[in-house]
């Protein structure tokens, strides 16, 4: 059946894409620009296919070789995994449309096709890391994702990029490691690496080896949270995404942190199961960690004079957003994680290029020589300003919604205390996005009204970014199109 | 006392892996060399190895190839090697992408200690 087949084409289609990019060095670059673009938007029916399917008829599992799933790897695709791989190459799409007009800031001309190169690499190592069924085929597919990231931030031949690289791919590396041991430990006390196989043993293993549980629980957390940036191990993030180019720092920010939340999501749910992590007070310690990540995130955010290192600081905090949610370790609190992971996905690819336009233009990246700049660049600033009202959580945008089902999660709950921090984050938010708004559109009247000022930017930067605002627009008032689709997701989670 | 010393001994390949894995976090994490540090990240990558294969070890097992003649011989787990083979490969391209990282740094910087690095870093944005 060629169906099942379909989740290994779309990683076939990447990796063919990367592969032929080098060979077409001679030709025109439009050659690949265009080649690169059939390949994400197949890859993008062919995973909304693969989510209709596994929605509607019957979830696909595929062993490679045929080998048992003891043995063998195992690619499942259930609303899960093919609910994400579509958001991801949705996004993935935008940003492509987006980096072929930007010429990726700062990136010399000889080094286009290598960039694209790694960023189809990234792609397949996360369609991989969220197809995979395989607790060890998950950690080379995250090896292979956090070489790529490392790479398409230190490609801009600056100084400091290189320095950020270097922390980021150590602190990886580290996370990677402990990540492999907690692996180690559950296949001492299971003997397998299958997830489907391991949550059927773990409870038996656990009330034998409960060290190695308890110890391999406490890896796996700690090395997938340095890679999401979960609070106290976010000192990599806001150097690594702002040295990185605008179009990388919205791959890195909207998509790459997202995947190592959905596997620690993945790790937890399906590999630990409930009963073990509140046994063992999990959700307690995940919780006040995300408490921690929203309310300093922001504060962190305020004081940062760079407009891309703001940006880093926020992604912190709604990291934050995201792991409140995981870890109420209920099914409304897991849709409500999902739904912002969606919209924060939207809200910072918005974000991210928007300024990576102004960077582009104006070069200047300091939040003070934003002045005026709503007349200078209507358009960037004004998707700028929708997403920033989106971070913020003003009704009529998909902030609003993905907040309103956190607030309604935590008090199912009755932890009335996280629905506190959570509007103090809140309002922390408009501290620093609001001021950038009013510097750039109700201050400074010299630009005011005079059409000669405006800039004209390529069509294919201007017609992603309008695509965004209108979709974080539209999911703020029909969040109801893919409620359903998120509610199956995490009913294969929590059963 | 020899209860102790008999644990160890029986669990010496797990005590070692462990040490090796917190020997390369501690040199990842105190020492200010770059090289330094890419060494304790293989220290760290090696410690996991000797666990996996640890792991698949079977006393008085056999190297995993079937012989048809002999039959009711006990053979170790090959599994856990196999996953090391990749885990090897891996930790290897980590290590040359963050070797070609510390000569782009000394290129520009030329240092490779973390401590003048950042004094430099430091210097360089109060200039502008």
């Amino acid at each position: 059946m060629i169906i099942e087949q379909l989740p290994i084409i779309n990683l076939l289609l990447f990796l063919f894409m990367a592969l032929i990019i080098p060979l077409l060095k001679r030709k025109p670059f439009k050659i690949t620009l265009i080649l690169g673009f059939i390949v994400l938007i197949l890859v993008f029916i062919s995973s909304g296919y693969l989510l209709w399917y596994v929605n509607n008829v019957e979830i696909i599992s595929y062993t490679f070789g045929g080998h048992e799933t003891r043995f063998g790897i195992e690619f499942l695709v259930n609303p899960f995994s093919a609910l994400f791989t579509t958001v991801i190459s949705g996004l993935a799409l935008i940003i492509y449309v987006y980096s072929s007009g930007d010429k990726t800031e700062g990136i010399e001309k000889k080094e286009f096709g290598r960039y694209y190169v790694l960023l189809f690499i990234l792609l397949l190592s996360m369609f991989g890391i969220l197809y995979t069924n395989d607790l060890f085929n998950t950690y080379v597919f995250i090896e292979i994702l956090s070489i790529t990231t490392c790479a398409i931030i230190s490609i801009k031949k600056k100084k400091d990029t290189y320095t950020s690289a270097f922390r980021y791919v150590m602190m990886n590396e580290i996370g990677s490691l402990s990540y492999l041991f907690g692996v180690a430990l559950i296949y001492m006390a299971t003997g397998f690496t299958n997830i489907t196989l391991v949550s059927e043993s773990i409870q038996t293993a656990f009330s034998a080896y409960p060290f190695n549980i308890i110890i391999a629980l406490g890896f796996m957390i700690i090395g997938l949270g340095i890679k999401a940036a979960i609070f106290p191990f976010h000192i990599w993030l806001p150097d690594a995404h702002s040295s990185a180019p605008s179009t990388s720092s919205a791959i890195l920010s909207a998509i790459v942190i997202k995947v190592y939340l959905l596997v620690m999501v993945k790790v937890l749910y399906s590999v630990f199961g409930l009963d073990i992590l509140v046994e063992m007070n999990i959700p307690i310690i995940l919780l006040i960690l995300s408490a921690t990540a929203m309310i300093l995130g922001s504060v962190f955010a305020i004081a940062q004079k760079d407009v891309k290192r703001m940006l880093g600081y926020s992604s912190v905090a709604q990291v934050g957003y995201i792991l409140l949610g995981i870890s109420l370790l209920s099914l409304a609190g897991l849709e409500a994680a999902f739904f912002h992971i969606i919209s924060h996905g939207l809200m910072k690819t918005a974000l991210f290029l928007s300024v990576g336009e102004i960077i582009f233009y104006k070069k200047t990246r300091k939040v003070n020589d934003f002045d005026g700049m709503g007349f200078i660049m209507p358009v960037a600033m004004g998707v700028f300003s929708i997403a920033a009202l989106g971070m913020i959580g003003l009704p009529l945008t998909s902030g609003f919604i993905s907040k309103l089902n956190l607030g309604i999660a935590v008090l199912e709950n009755n932890y009335v205390i996280f629905l506190v921090v959570l509007i103090l984050s809140s309002l922390l938010n408009v501290i620093y996005y609001l001021p950038i708004i009013i510097l750039a559109f109700l201050r400074n009247e010299k630009y005011h009204y005079r059409m000669t000022t405006i800039e004209h930017t390529p069509k294919t930067m201007i017609t992603p970014l309008i695509f965004l605002a209108i979709l974080i627009v539209a999911l703020g008032l029909f969040p109801n199109v893919i409620m359903p689709v998120i509610e199956s997701a995490a009913k294969t989670l929590i059963p | 006392m020899k209860e102790i010393i008999d644990i160890i001994v029986e669990n010496i390949n797990y005590i070692g892996a462990i040490a090796l894995f917190l020997i390369g976090l501690r040199i990842v994490v105190i020492h200010t060399n770059l090289i330094k540090r890419i060494m304790g990240l293989n220290i760290m990558g090696t410690g996991v190895f000797l666990f996996f294969v640890a792991i698949g070890n079977v006393t008085g097992g056999v190297v995993p190839i079937v012989d048809p003649e002999s039959a009711n011989v006990i053979y170790i787990n090959p599994l856990p090697s196999v996953f090391i083979l990749t885990g090897i490969v891996v930790v290897v391209s980590i290590t040359v992408y963050s070797l070609s990282l510390v000569i782009r740094i000394y290129e520009n910087y030329n240092t490779i200690d973390q401590k003048e690095l950042s004094d430099l870093i430091s210097e360089e944005n109060n200039d502008h």
